[in-house]
């Protein structure tokens, strides 16, 4: 018996055969022996495993298994906690921020009031509208740029880093 | 709703106070309907603990989709298609991080169970209902989980082929010839176990 009559059996047997199908499938069961006995094979298979679930008891009790579920509940219902006060690295920021721009600016400064430069040596120093600020030494080959810390509000806009959101 | 009130009403009755938010009507539906719940999370999972956990995580999307329920269908088979779903996700996750035994590769290429000889005699006849039960288990746990979860949502479930090939993503020609290689396979392996025992 090739594949597709195997198939075409087990349809038969789960009725997902059209009518006209069905009759075809009947008139040659009661001609082949092989197949009817495929056929029962498969419908003794399908009676024995359909009680199977029946059987099956949670092996939980009732009032612990529900606990678990109504607290899952209750934390995804729970409202979003309202923004945290500021924590203590936040607070610390709003002097450190400022503290470290007046130090770039006072080594700008010392930099390009410095010593001047030794025979065979260039400098160039700049303070953009950006905050940075460059040094160049083309002797040495040398570049050194200084980028302020970002403005404290952005910082603090973006909450503080020490959360995980 | 009291609940005296929630132990003697009906699922429709249960369904629409929930709905409303009386979580004490929900609860005696899970009451209800854990065990069918569990029960098809352990057929298609066969490990306890897990079945636990899908099985109330079906629960729980159930109270947060319960507006969804129109009533088209059973609440029992609502909530056994939501358990499905969570089952069919987490078999995929596993399979992607399992390799896959040669046994499995052997079943998925297809073949072995055109030529078994058929069984003629009842591997079942005469059985008590725990042992057939225990026989039945140990022979689906030996199923790949392409072939069980299409046995279960078949058998169980009570899905059409078109329905299950939507369910599992596959064509009908694969479900059909996945649940044909599982009924051959089960009732082989319900023989050898009731020679085992003889």
């Amino acid at each position: 018996m090739d594949h597709e009559k195997q198939l075409k059996l087990q349809s038969f047997l789960d009725e997902e055969l059209s009518e006209a199908e069905a009759r075809e499938v009947a008139s040659w069961l009661a001609k082949d022996q092989e197949a009817t006995l495929l056929l029962a094979e498969l419908r003794n298979t399908r009676a024995a495993i359909a009680p199977f679930e029946a059987g099956i008891r949670l092996p939980e009790a009732r009032e612990f298994y529900w606990s678990k579920i109504e607290r899952e509940i209750e934390r995804l219902e729970k409202p979003a906690p309202a923004k945290e006060k500021t924590s203590w690295l936040a607070a610390w920021r709003k002097i450190l921020v400022p503290a470290s721009a007046v130090a770039a600016l006072v080594i700008a400064a010392l930099i390009t009031i410095g010593p001047p430069a030794s025979p065979g040596q260039e400098t160039e120093s700049s303070y953009s509208d950006t905050g940075a600020f460059t040094y160049r030494d083309y002797d040495a080959h040398a570049t050194l740029v200084w980028l302020s810390y970002p403005e404290e509000n952005d910082l603090a806009d973006a909450g503080p880093i020490d959360k995980v959101q | 709703m009291s609940d005296k009130d929630h132990s003697s009403a009906d699922d429709r009755t249960l369904v629409q106070s929930a709905q409303k938010g009386d979580m004490g009507a929900f609860e005696e539906l899970v009451a209800r309907h854990r065990d069918k719940i569990y029960a098809r999370a352990f057929s298609m999972m066969r490990n306890e603990e897990e079945a636990i956990d899908l099985s109330q995580e079906a629960w729980v999307k159930g109270w947060q989709r319960l507006h969804q329920f129109q009533g088209e269908s059973s609440f029992g088979t609502w909530m056994t298609r939501i358990v499905i779903n969570l089952c069919l996700d987490q078999l995929r996750k596993q399979k992607r991080q399992r390799t896959e035994s040669i046994e499995a590769m052997d079943e998925e290429s297809g073949g072995v169970e055109r030529q078994m000889p058929v069984i003629t005699i009842n591997p079942t006849a005469g059985l008590e209902r725990n042992e057939l039960r225990q026989r039945i288990d140990k022979a689906l746990s030996q199923l790949s989980y392409e072939h069980r979860t299409v046995m279960v949502l078949h058998e169980f479930e009570e899905m059409e082929y078109k329905e299950i090939a939507k369910t599992m993503g596959c064509s009908i020609g694969t479900v059909m010839s996945r649940l044909f290689y599982a009924r051959r396979k089960m009732a082989a392996l319900l023989q050898d176990l009731r020679k085992q025992n003889t």
